[in-house]
């Protein structure tokens, strides 16, 4: 039983480590994310959190979880892929963007200026995760005879108040748009959404200058690997395989 | 040694004969259409088109770079003609800038209409990001823009300035320069594997003389300005670029389908055999390739059917840029993504809504009316000397 029941709750864990890195300039962090392939069950909690902690409208999506079948039937296994952002240290979406509305933050994160954006979609094409989505500006009730409240309410990405306006062209409609690791919930001590609500604690999440940190030493596993990396965004999230 | 250039029949003012009426109903049908469509683009936006996050370009982004890439091949083709003294050419490469405005301006407008923000374009101008090719091209296109402007004012009166003849070179440099760069926009993606390859801005290149020429010799067509002598050189012009742009699409696709690397295979394969495997097989190669190839073989020296073959050749451009943008985008870049998670856009297929369709017609429709109009404006009809002959 002992050996069944962690001695330390991981999210606490995790918590006091963002708290740390926190206490550092900017520049000094390195967020990071690993993600537990044995431990995800396909729940998809983490999308579904984070469409609701994001205001995400039909069509945009930043975590879907990848139903992965392996083998010829009846020789298969099934594998689940959570797939964020990878927030790529050589972020192909980055250079591409022709107004410098997609760049690279201090602490690693590949953020989006939605003021700025003007829709070209390059960064969709450009992104070898398809980890872009572009808001056409859907909402979920439209076309019924009320349009639910829940959809005009704003989201806070990157710490701004974004209202959405349904039938307009203001950002985040008509931006490209993808996760961000929830910038809004760490810079205030909170975890991303996604790890919070994982029901196996299959997300780490952390700094990954942090030796002491969870994220740190589960990276530093044998059997971490990230996708792709043969194209050389080197990415900051890594999978357990 | 005469440098007039040789009269060529209809080169004088005279009524509009036949095709000029079709090709004038075609346009208002074609505004008519856009009108509509342009309607839609703004009171729905782009909710009211097919394309989104996983094939997130679509018919404008193809018709884009094959009005664009035919531009630049038609206003090289008046650069090569200038440059080369060709003086009795001269009245064709005054139309030739003329169309190349046309389809500048019916590119330029696709591409408009196809950003989140329409109105926020000027960002592409002020504030620049100079690692994106696409911040280049909004410069060149800039520069590309005023200088037809320029060069249709100041040949107004059918003289062609002597430092135009003189300079014309570079212009034919940054025509290739232009199309070129237009190619790398792609061929720097190393997410598509079927865009990211050195042939990518070679093949844009020949595409682009070819829908040029093809553009301008039915321009010829439609205001009589083509005899035979013009007819024989663009016809020829248009068979040599016709086999240079099957042998990169052949070294291209078989050298992809021998290697099997996953991602480009079945990009190629989604051309070749995919559901839209007629606009590959049908569409280009057989209404862009054989046919206008056909045409120019057997019609050598004929105004009407070398016409007919450039109007076919630059129609189906469009075939070609689809099957560029579009199977390379309808690739699951990670296995089990079509089925993660659904909504509006979030699907590899892509076929253009109706609005799509409409606001493309607008936008041809719009060149149209830039070259018929243009045409009188400019006063196109005049015979067209060299400022030299003086
Ligand atoms: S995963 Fe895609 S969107 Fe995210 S940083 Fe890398 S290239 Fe950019
Ligand atoms: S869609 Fe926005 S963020 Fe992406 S490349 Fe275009 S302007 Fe930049």
């Amino acid at each position: 039983m002992a050996d069944i029941v962690p001695k330390e709750n991981l999210l606490v864990r995790m918590q006091e480590d963002i708290r740390r890195a926190l206490e550092k300039p900017e520049g000094e962090r390195r967020w990071g994310m690993v993600i537990d392939t044995r431990k995800c069950v396909g729940c998809h909690a983490c999308t579904l959190s984070c469409v609701a902690e994001n205001k995400l409208p039909p069509g945009v999506v930043y975590r879907p979880v990848l139903d992965q079948e392996i083998g010829t039937y009846p020789n298969v296994t099934r594998r689940f892929m959570p797939r964020p952002c990878m927030q790529c240290e050589n972020p192909p979406c980055v250079p591409v963007c022709p107004v410098n509305a997609t760049y690279t933050r201090p602490d690693g994160i590949v953020a989006i200026d939605y003021e700025q954006c003007i829709g070209c979609r390059y960064c969709i094409t450009a992104c070898p995760y398809s980890a872009r989505t572009f808001d056409v500006g859907y909402t979920y009730t439209e076309g019924t005879p009320e349009q639910e409240v829940y959809e005009l309410l704003p989201n806070y990405e990157y710490g701004v108040e974004h209202a959405r306006v349904p039938g307009s062209e203001e950002s985040p409609i008509g931006n490209a748009r993808k996760c961000h690791f929830c910038l809004h919930r760490l810079e205030q001590g909170a975890l991303p959404m996604c790890v919070t609500t994982c029901i196996g604690v299959a997300n780490y999440f952390g700094d990954l200058n942090d030796p002491d940190s969870l994220v740190a030493e589960m990276a530093a596993q044998p059997n971490a690997v990230v996708l792709k990396e043969e194209l050389g965004a080197k990415p900051k999230v890594f999978y357990l395989v | 040694m005469t440098t007039f250039a040789t009269p060529m029949p209809g080169n004088e003012v005279k009524s509009p004969n036949w095709v000029q009426w079709v090709a004038w109903a075609l346009t208002v049908i074609c505004l008519a259409a856009g009108a509509y469509g342009f309607y839609l683009r703004f009171t729905e936006g782009h909710a009211a088109a097919s394309y989104g996050s996983y094939v997130p370009w679509g018919l404008w982004i193809a018709a884009y770079v094959a009005l664009i890439g035919a531009s630049a091949g038609a206003f090289g083709f008046a650069a090569v003609i200038f440059t080369l003294r060709k003086t009795e050419y001269y009245g064709l490469a005054r139309l030739a800038m003329l169309v190349a405005f046309g389809a500048f301006a019916a590119g330029m407008t696709n591409v408009w209409l196809d950003l989140g923000h329409p109105f926020r374009f000027w960002k592409l101008l002020t504030q620049t990001s100079w690692t994106s090719i696409m911040g280049w091209m909004s410069w060149f296109y800039v520069i590309y823009g005023l200088i037809l402007v320029v060069g249709l004012f100041l040949t107004r009166n059918g003289v062609i300035p002597k430092f135009m003849e003189r300079f014309s070179w570079i212009a034919f440099l940054f025509a290739i320069a232009f199309a070129g760069a237009e190619g790398a926009l792609f061929g720097v993606v190393g997410a598509r594997a079927l865009w990211e390859s050195g042939l990518t801005p070679i093949l844009f290149l020949v595409e682009a003389a070819l829908f040029g020429v093809g553009l301008v010799a039915a321009g010829a067509l439609i205001f009589g300005a083509m005899n035979q002598q013009a007819a024989r050189m663009m016809g020829v012009a248009m068979l040599i670029l016709l086999g240079l742009l099957l042998l990169l699409e052949w070294a291209e696709y078989t050298t992809a389908l021998y290697a099997s690397v996953p991602a480009k295979t079945s990009a190629v394969m989604t051309i070749l055999t995919g559901p839209y495997w007629w606009v590959f097989w049908g569409l280009h190669l057989g209404l862009g390739v054989v046919l206008p190839g056909l045409l120019l073989l057997f019609g050598r020296g004929n105004a009407l059917l070398t016409g007919i073959a450039g109007a076919l050749i630059a129609a189906m451009g469009l075939a070609t840029k689809l099957n560029l943008v579009l199977p390379a985008l309808a690739q699951e870049e990670l296995d089990g993504l079509a089925h993660a998670f659904t909504g509006p856009g979030l699907t590899f297929s892509y076929f253009p809504s109706t609005m799509e369709w409409l606001v493309w017609l607008g936008t041809l429709g719009l060149g149209g009316l830039i070259v018929l109009v243009g045409h009188r404006l400019f006063s196109l009809a005049t015979p067209t000397r060299s400022s030299a002959s003086k």
